[in-house]
């Protein structure tokens, strides 16, 4: 139960920082502890059943459930492209416009 | 070549397109680069189409389920090739098409932007044809990814922040995605739509709240996606910044084809039907209000955007219904909106380019700018104009079967009047979109009168290819009006719809048609009223942000949730 309130938590703290922070960095780190929360979450349930790896040679009924870590592996590296480009997009907004924060850029690029 | 391999050739001569370009910034010389990158595009755009057209009888007789590579089906990703994919793959590939034809003459020209669009290519068609709950996620990540690179390849300063705030927004949506992918793994212990829905059926209570909860979180994410009311607010910045062929690649293909995965999912689902009736209400709101916003907006490509938004709500609302009916009128307007929406983008595209402004207020003469620019026969300005009578479903063009198609399955009730006004509405805003062409207002004619030509705009010249993809668009346009009933019947077949669709040169349609356009013009003439104008600049100024982006996505969510949690 605690593990997964923990997990709440992360979340929690991943989606409350991608709306209140105006960094575009900070929110590029928010939105990758929301996505590791998730990944946790599945990890976790995936341990539901039992928590050795799954390789041959053991009692059946002791392993973890090996497709909710199979799916994570693909959702991480996912994750690694979203954090890496919305970084990349962070850094070539502050060379044009020397600032990270959100307002501010909305404000010099014209937004309407 | 077996079916099942040759299905799988959509979603992979893409991919061998996009490495075939990405090998020609490898090699040395202009000339083999070039030619490396114009055959990894006929191999991804052209070659495909020879798959399609070998995989038709297939089609015809109902649909292939298989797995990749042939695996079993417990552990393999099932895939099935029916006729709405094909359907959406056709319409994926023609609009993709043009638009690259489109961007080899303005740009951006780059292997790595090929490649890119390749990438996004083939993840059209892997999502069309997906049936597998992980599979769709990994196929909207790609698909997401690659569009956000493709918004921020026009190098403008603003496309760079839209892109930005389109990643986190729809990357947060993915993360609820995958929420509800645990919600149903928790429950059935399978990924596949056919698993899913058997472990559902199993269930007592069919998976109670849970299943309710984890739809919930998959409609909202993929909302996001599809732009629908009230979670559209990323689209405008994307759509209007993005160079025009991607512009019109996101517009006329990548808001439709996760809508579209997203009806073959719920059709498995027990809250399937209600979640799609919420969102068909919302799409048909979203069809009435987004127009209201196009008509105020200054910025021709905007504007142009915003009609996405509205017209993706007829779409939508006629996806919603949850019929097979519905589900042919929605493709129909899909594929049409396809094509007219695409050749509008670039062809308003090119046209700001020729002029140098995108100010649908300030920008006048722009038949002198085309001419300027190398368009003598006004090509671009002849396409635009079918473009504009399309979409504003004036007859004989194809937006006039289509809406009526849309329209017709909502007769007798509210949504039939509030579509009408829409599409009024619609005649408004591109009746104003259309002053460009007039001349310049006396007020800016100095001297002796003569013609007050806006000033020259760098280097720009209209080429071959751009007139060749507005051109190829615009003649879809009218081909697809004029046979609609033909593709109609086709798609019927594709669709497995037996009822016939209702007639659509009856007195009753036209008169419709012709009220439409009179209404249309008396609220031009309050648009471009000086009441009419202080009030689009209040539209226009109400306040954006990211925030409440994130809060409508968020209440959206929990409408969907308590719907489906609390009246089952």
């Amino acid at each position: 139960m605690i593990a997964r309130l923990l997990v709440l938590g992360l979340f929690l703290t991943g989606i409350v920082g991608l709306v209140a922070q105006r960094n575009l960095v900070k929110k590029a780190y928010a939105l990758a502890i929301m996505n590791s929360s998730v990944v946790i979450l599945f990890v976790l349930e995936g341990s539901r059943i039992g928590t050795e790896a799954p390789i041959l040679g053991g009692p059946p009924g002791s392993f973890v459930d090996p497709v909710p870590h199979a799916l994570m592996l693909t959702a991480i590296v996912v994750g690694v492209c979203v954090s890496a480009l919305a970084l990349a997009l962070a850094y070539r907004l502050y060379r044009i416009y020397g600032t990270l924060d959100s307002d501010e850029l909305k404000r010099l690029s014209g937004h309407e | 070549m077996s079916d099942a391999e040759l299905a799988l050739l959509p979603v992979f001569l893409p991919l061998l397109g996009a490495a075939l370009a990405l090998l020609a910034k490898t090699v040395h010389g202009n000339r083999a680069a070039s030619m490396l990158e114009s055959a990894g595009a006929v191999v991804g755009l052209v070659l495909p189409w020879a798959a399609l057209a070998g995989l038709l009888p297939v089609v015809l007789d109902g649909g292939l389920p298989f797995t990749v590579s042939g695996w079993n089906t417990t552990i393999g990703i099932a895939q099935r090739l029916d006729g709405l994919a094909w359907l959406v793959d056709a319409l994926g590939f023609t609009g993709a098409g043009a638009a690259y034809l489109y961007s080899r003459g303005n740009g951006p020209k780059d292997p790595l932007f090929t490649a890119l669009f390749l990438i996004q290519t083939s993840a059209l068609a892997a999502t069309a044809s997906t049936a597998d709950l992980f599979n769709l996620f990994v196929c909207l990540e790609v698909l997401g990814l690659a569009s956000y690179v493709l918004v921020a390849s026009s190098q403008k300063p603003g496309a760079f922040l839209a892109a930005f705030s389109y990643l986190t927004v729809s990357s947060a949506a993915m993360v609820f995605f995958l929420i509800g992918l645990f919600g149903f793994y928790r429950l059935t212990g399978s990924l596949t739509y056919e698993g899913i829905a058997g472990g559902l059926a199993a269930m007592t209570d069919h998976g109670g709240v849970v299943a309710a909860l984890s739809t919930a979180c998959i409609v909202a994410a993929i909302a996001i996606r599809v732009a629908v009311m009230p979670v559209y607010g990323w689209l405008p910045d994307a759509h209007a910044l993005a160079p025009h062929a991607v512009s019109a690649v996101l517009s006329g293909v990548l808001i439709k084809t996760p809508l579209f995965a997203l009806g073959r999912l719920l059709a498995f689902l027990p809250d399937g039907i209600p979640a799609m009736e919420l969102a068909g209400t919302a799409g048909v709101v979203t069809a009435l209000v987004a127009v209201l916003v196009a008509l105020s907006q200054k910025d021709a490509k905007r504007l142009l955007a915003y009609h996405s938004i509205s017209q993706i709500g007829y779409i939508v609302a006629a996806w919603g219904l949850g019929t097979p009916e519905g589900l042919r009128a929605a493709y129909l307007h899909a594929l049409y909106h396809a094509l007219f929406k695409g050749l509008l983008f670039l062809s308003v595209g090119t046209i700001t380019d020729a002029a140098g402004d995108r100010n649908v207020y300030t920008l006048r003469n722009a038949a002198t700018a085309l001419v300027r620019s190398g368009d003598r026969r006004l090509t671009v300005a002849l396409a635009y104009a079918a473009g504009a009578l399309s979409i504003s479903a004036i007859p004989p063009f194809n937006g006039y079967a289509s809406k009526s198609a849309v329209t017709y399955l909502f007769k007798g009730g509210w949504e039939y009047w509030v579509l009408f006004a829409a599409g009024a509405c619609t005649v408004a805003s591109f009746l104003k979109l259309s002053m460009i062409f007039l001349p310049a207002r006396q007020t800016t004619e100095r001297g002796d009168g003569a013609d007050t030509i806006p000033e020259t705009h760098g280097e720009f010249r209209i080429r071959a290819s751009m007139k060749a993809a507005v051109l190829a668009l615009a003649g879809l346009c009218i081909a697809t009006g004029l046979f609609s009933g033909k593709l109609s019947i086709f798609a019927a077949r594709l669709l497995g719809v037996e009822k016939a669709s209702g007639p659509l040169y009856g007195f009753s349609n036209l008169a419709k048609a012709g009220l439409t356009v009179v209404i249309g013009s008396a609220v031009f003439a309050f648009a471009i009223s000086k009441p009419g104008k202080r009030l689009a600049a209040l539209v226009r100024g109400r306040p954006r942000s990211f925030a409440g982006l994130v809060l409508a996505f968020v209440s959206g969510l929990a409408a969907i949730g308590a719907r489906l949690a609390l009246f089952p």
